[in-house]
This record gives C-alpha cells, sequence and structure tokens, in this order.
C-alpha cells in the first residue's frame, strides 16, 4: 500500500513539473510570436495590418486538427487499455480544440470583415468547415454529459474516433462544393509567402502547439489530484 | 465455470467484489441474497452481458471477454424478461434465436420445443397477447434452444406459472446425468432444497456463505439463510 | 444430448436478423409510414419556407431534398433500436454469439431499404412539386446517387443511433450526433442532384460527388468495423 501511494504521489509531481515547462516554454513562444507578428513581420502590401491576424489564424487552424488528431488516437487507446487516463487525454483535448475552433471562427470573422465588409463569408472554406467541426465537437459534450460510468468514457472515445472522421469529410466536401460552383479563391496563402512571412508564421505554429500541449497537461494534472483525492476520500470514509 | 476474485464497479459502488466461485459440470447452483447483494449482476457478467472490473472470469473454458463469443454458444440465459420481440410470434422469435446460435435442423427443433412449453396452438400469434406465464414459458424454451451447457437463471420461479415451473424443474432434475451445469439466482430460498446441490448467500457484494444443500429440506435451507443474512 | 457447440454462420445471422426487422416493420408499418408522411410534409413546408406559393424553385431542387431525405433519415435511424429497447430484447442479441458488427450489418441494410422506400415517394414528389424543365430523363442519376447516400446514412446512422441507446434524452441526442456527420452527405447529394436537374447535365462534377460519397461510405464502414464491438461491450 505505501508503496502504490508513493508510486501515485511522485506520477502526479512528474505531471506538475511538465506542465510548469510547457507553459514556461509555451508562455515565451506566445510572446515572441506576438511580438514578431504585429511588430517585425513586413506589413502586406494590399490588405496592411489586418493581415497579420492570419499568422494566427491559420497556425490555430492547423494546429486544431492536431488537437483532434491526438483526440482520436486517445480514444483508440482508451478502447484497448480501458485506462481511464487516455479518456482524461481525449476530452481534455477535445476541450482545447474547441477552444482553437471558435478562435478560428473569429480570427477568420474578422479578417473576412476587413477583407470583405462583412463577418460570415459562406465562400470561405476555412470559416464553413469550422462551423461544421464545432457543431460535431459540440454533440461530443452533449453526448459525454448524458451517459454514466463506464458507457460515458466508451461512448465518447468512439464519437472522438467518428468525429475525428467527419472533420476531414466535411473539409473534403467544403471544397468540392465550392470548386464546382466557383474555382477556389481563397488559398491559405502559404504557397506565394515570402521568406521573412514564413519564419513568423512557423514561429507562430509553433507557440500555438506549445500552448496546446500546456493547457493539456495543466488539465490533466489536475484531473488526477481530482482523482486521486476522491479515490483518498472513499478510502477515507469505508475505512 | 471459475469465477476468481471477480468484482464489478458501479460508479464508485462495488456492485460485486472479489467473488470465488466455481462451478463444475453436473452442478447446480443456487444464489440467495437480499435485493441489491449483487446476485443479478454476478450472473450478468457470466452472461457476458458485463464486463468484470476486476478478477478473472473463465466460462465454458473460455475466458473472458476474450472468449466471450464462444463462450456464448454454449450459454442458455433467462433473464426477468422474457428477452422475446412481442410483436412477432413465438415460432417467429425461436427462429430468430435458432439463426443466430447456428442451431440445425432448426423447424423440427422449435415445434419440438413449442410442444414441450405448451405453446403450440399459440406459436403464430404475437407474443404481445400472450399472458406473463406464456411468455416466460417463451423464453424457457429460447433458453433450451441451442441445448446450452451452463443455464443461468435469474429468478426463474418469479415468472413463471405452474406449468412452466415444473417444466423447468424437470429439467434441472436431468443435468446431472448429461453433465451439464446451472446457476440458480432465486429469492425463493424454499425451493433451493429441491433444485440445487449448493447454497451460495451473498451480501453486500460478497459470498458470504458457500456450501452443499446435502439433503437438508425447504425449512431447514430457509434457516440456514437466515442466520447468514442475519 | 451432443455436446458439440455450433458454430454459427454470420451470414445465417445476418439473414436471421434482417428478416426479424422486416417482419416488425410489415406488422407494425410504423418507421416507413413515418417517414414518408414526414418527407412530404417538409417538402411542402419548404415552398413557403423558401418562397411564395409563384415562386419557382428549381434552382434549389437538389437541396431541398437532401435536406428533406437528411431529417427524414434522423428519423428512420432513431426508430433503429426502439423494438430492442422497449421490449428489452437486447439482452437476448448480446448473449447470443452474434458478432457486433453483424448486428450493424443487419440495420444498416435495414435503414438503407427504408431510405429506398421513401426516396422512391420524394424523388417523383420533387420533381412534380419543384421542377419546371427537364427532370424525369435523369431519374436514374438521382436513383444512383441516392442509393449510394443511403449506404452512407445508414453506416453514420447506425453508429450514431447505437451510441444515444442508452443516453438520457436520446431522441435530441441523435439529432445533435447524427446531422453535423450529414453535413457533408448533404452537400454532395444535392451537388450531384443539382448537376443533372433543370438544364445541361454537368457530368464530371456529378461524378466527383458520387466519389466522394464512395469515400464518405468507405471510410464510415471502417469506423463502424473498429468501433462497434465497443458500442456494445458493457
Amino acid at each position: 500500500m505505501p508503496s502504490s501511494t508513493t508510486d501515485h504521489a511522485s506520477r502526479r509531481v512528474i505531471g506538475a513539473r511538465a506542465a510548469l515547462i510547457w507553459g514556461v516554454i509555451a508562455a515565451v513562444l506566445v510572446t515572441v510570436a506576438s511580438v514578431g507578428v504585429f511588430l517585425v513581420a513586413p506589413e502586406d502590401a494590399d490588405q496592411g495590418v489586418i493581415q497579420r491576424i492570419f499568422y494566427f489564424h491559420v497556425a490555430i487552424a492547423l494546429v486544431s486538427l492536431v488537437i483532434f488528431a491526438v483526440a482520436c488516437v486517445a480514444g483508440i487507446l482508451y478502447l484497448r487499455t480501458r485506462n481511464v487516463r487516455w479518456d482524461d487525454v481525449s476530452v481534455t483535448a477535445i476541450r482545447i480544440g474547441m477552444l482553437f475552433s471558435v478562435l478560428v471562427i473569429i480570427t477568420g470573422s474578422i479578417w473576412a470583415k476587413a477583407s470583405w465588409g462583412t463577418w460570415w463569408v459562406w465562400a470561405d472554406p476555412r470559416l464553413v468547415t469550422y462551423l461544421i467541426v464545432v457543431l460535431i465537437y459540440a454533440a461530443y459534450f452533449v453526448l459525454r454529459s448524458s451517459v454514466d460510468d463506464d458507457r460515458r468514457l466508451r461512448y465518447s472515445a468512439i464519437y472522438a474516433i467518428a468525429g475525428f472522421v467527419s472533420v476531414p469529410l466535411s473539409f473534403y466536401s467544403v471544397r468540392i462544393a465550392q470548386s464546382f460552383v466557383h474555382p477556389v479563391v481563397f488559398t491559405s496563402g502559404g504557397a506565394n509567402m515570402p521568406g521573412s512571412m514564413l519564419i513568423w508564421f512557423l514561429i507562430s505554429l509553433a507557440a500555438m502547439l506549445a500552448l496546446f500541449i500546456a493547457l493539456l497537461e495543466v488539465e490533466l494534472v489536475g484531473r488526477r489530484t481530482e482523482r486521486a483525492l476522491r479515490a483518498l476520500s472513499l478510502r477515507l470514509e469505508s475505512s | 465455470m471459475s469465477a476468481c476474485g471477480v468484482g464489478h464497479i458501479y460508479g464508485e459502488r462495488a456492485a460485486v467484489a472479489d467473488v470465488h466461485l466455481d462451478v463444475v459440470a453436473g452442478e447446480r447452483v443456487a444464489i440467495a441474497g437480499p435485493n441489491g447483494a449483487g446476485k443479478s449482476t454476478l450472473l450478468r457478467m457470466v452472461a457476458t452481458l458485463l464486463r468484470t472490473g476486476t478478477g478473472t472470469l473463465t466460462v465454458l473454458g473460455e475466458e473472458l471477454p476474450g472468449g466471450a463469443r464462444r463462450a456464448r454458444c454454449g450459454i442458455g440465459y433467462l433473464a426477468h424478461d422474457p428477452l422475446a420481440y412481442l410483436d412477432l410470434s413465438p415460432r417467429q422469435n425461436l427462429q430468430l434465436y435458432a439463426d443466430l446460435f447456428g442451431v440445425q435442423d432448426a423447424d423440427r427443433r422449435i415445434d419440438d420445443l413449442l410442444e414441450r412449453v405448451d405453446l403450440i396452438a399459440r406459436a403464430d400469434d404475437p407474443v404481445r397477447v400472450l399472458s406473463r406465464g406464456m411468455a416466460q414459458r417463451l423464453a424457457l424454451a429460447r433458453m433450451l434452444l441451442h441445448e446450452p451447457r451452463l443455464l443461468l437463471l435469474d429468478e426463474p420461479h418469479a415468472s413463471l406459472d405452474a406449468a412452466g415451473t415444473a417444466l423447468l424443474d424437470a429439467e434441472l432434475a436431468t443435468m446431472h446425468a448429461d453433465g451439464r451445469a446451472a446457476v440458480i439466482v432465486t429469492h425463493e430460498v424454499e425451493r433451493i432444497a429441491s433444485v440445487a446441490d449448493r447454497l451460495v448467500v451473498m451480501r453486500r457484494g460478497r459470498i458470504v456463505v458457500d456450501e452443499p444443500v446435502a439433503g437438508r429440506g425447504p425449512a431447514q435451507v430457509r434457516a440456514r439463510y437466515e442466520e447468514c443474512i442475519a | 444430448m451432443s455436446m458439440a457447440v455450433n458454430r454459427p454462420r454470420w451470414t445465417r445471422q445476418l439473414a436471421g436478423l434482417i428478416r426479424k426487422d422486416l417482419r416488425l416493420e410489415l406488422r407494425t408499418k410504423e418507421t416507413v409510414m413515418a417517414m414518408v408522411l414526414f418527407s412530404i410534409v417538409t417538402l411542402t413546408i419548404m415552398q413557403f419556407g423558401f418562397g411564395t406559393r409563384d415562386d419557382d424553385l428549381t434552382r434549389f431542387t437538389g437541396g431541398l431534398m437532401w435536406v428533406t431525405l437528411a431529417f427524414t433519415a434522423v428519423l428512420g435511424v432513431g426508430r433503429s433500436y426502439v423494438a430492442e429497447r422497449e421490449q428489452r430484447v437486447l439482452d437476448g442479441i448480446l448473449a447470443s454469439p452474434v458478432p457486433r458488427v453483424v448486428l450493424l450489418a443487419a440495420k444498416a441494410i435495414a435503414i438503407v431499404i427504408y431510405m429506398a422506400i421513401t426516396e422512391l415517394v420524394v424523388i417523383p414528389v420533387v420533381g412534380i412539386f419543384f421542377v419546371k424543365g427537364p427532370y424525369w430523363d435523369s431519374i436514374g442519376w438521382i436513383a444512383l446517387v441516392a442509393l449510394i447516400a443511403n449506404v452512407c446514412i445508414a453506416l453514420s446512422g447506425t453508429l450514431f443511433s447505437g451510441l444515444a441507446l442508452f443516453t438520457r434524452a436520446r431522441d435530441l441526442i441523435l439529432p445533435v450526433l447524427f446531422l453535423p456527420a450529414l453535413v457533408p452527405v448533404v452537400i454532395a447529394g444535392a451537388g450531384a442532384t443539382h448537376a443533372v436537374v433543370g438544364g445541361p447535365h454537368d457530368m464530371s462534377e456529378y461524378r466527383g460527388y458520387c466519389l466522394f460519397l464512395v469515400g464518405y461510405a468507405i471510410l464510415f464502414l471502417l469506423v463502424c468495423i473498429a468501433t462497434y464491438d465497443a458500442v456494445f461491450d458493457d
């Protein structure tokens, strides 16, 4: 019994340290990226200052896909091992992914307002895709809150997998619909980026990725602590 | 079947904890206990309908959950509900289960069973219009359809009518001879003397007594049971 | 009494399960009747939702048809496990040696059949109600895309209805889970229909949408095969 308790405690400390390290990395990278994007990177000739939101908009969009992939893999691992730690990873990742997706829509909407004068442009595939993505993953939480115990974890894992399959399907269906109606005009703009822009874009990307990992670690530490606490109180109750 | 340290947890409450139980071929084991003792949960785990949370459970030589599908071929499960579609007839229900279990020569076997449970006259009426006792006799036929080697009975006497009870008791009486086993969860402690060889009493998810019935009469079994749960 | 354990063949299990679903439907006629009526009512509402009695909606034919079919699919899929749940038969099925994927396949095939019957009514009605111009000569193409889309709907629908089965307020949960996943099907179905209705046919566009639907069906088939065991693994 004492060995398992120390084991548990030490693991929690390790988790906390990782969270701290990633938190620092994320803070530094986000600061560097913000300074670089708003003060150092060259101003776009056509769009002016508003173009700078693109760095974050696209970086967040790309990272959110990574996040949902993480949630999907964690779901697969949960179904294989039935270890609740993988459910923690999956649900936390989806929660952060939802936050990122909403940010994609908000930044995209601001960009649309500045470029085309309206907050919402159905012709922009990224905006539309992320709207569908938000709807897909919002349903995850509805599902989760309406089942209990084992089933909650199992169903969540299955939905994390099915949801991740729906993402590329939504993305592609929005794309082909657009390309048939009129050729895609608004590409990500990544292909013809000058080098100085590309560097700041990559740094923003790294910053967002670090931010995700930091948020994930912090939340996981919280969840593990909470579970350990509950187990402890249960043991105290029964003794 | 063999259960070793088997447990199951609902939320944070253990419904079944650390159960050790071996049932050998030809044996009939009765599980008794107050409401909420975990009897039905244990039976559902053996019936492969519920995963074990802890411990290992082996049924008909197959370790669960990996061997669940092979084990299911040899399990007959009688639940509280008849497990029959109300809008299908008894015959159609049995045909479905015959397909699911891969029963050979199904039509003859179904007629034979419907005859035995005395439902042949109502074989083509929807189950919805049958009485509760008839529906449960259909469940009895469904359980026996694929000639299971292990019978799992959840409160069989609570819902069966007199004819059904007689049929079931006759079936249980022949089990010794052909090496089949049965686990019977029951409230009606007096009946245990006549249908089981072993008495297991559960309380709060744990087995508190596991001993042979050994020729005790109904009153003696009842007395022993009261003593166990007191 | 033989001790040999029967080895049930999955083809027989599948046929038995489908026969059971069709027998139930033939006796009660609840699901298909409701789906057909619902779709006609929805189509009627559409005319007033999108314009007045005089407006020509030919341009929106594909969209009208597939929005209606998507909502109808939610209705039909929601009925998938009603008999098992309300009459508490599921334990009996699950205690039998049937692979869970065979359960899924049986339910999916039943949904494909119900959807096909509904479309038998919906596709002509859409032509009569909304289309001014050529329609009937391309009805074969519409039927083809409907058939492919039905497989998509059935696969994702069966998976989500399995997930919604034991949730609280499952009648609300299913549309919330299922409709976002149906968006690509609606886009592609409407696009393919649009490509062959009310004007010159654009076959390359039609083919593109159909191929997309085939891809959708394959992806969801893989997800179903990978996860359906876990849906019923309590």
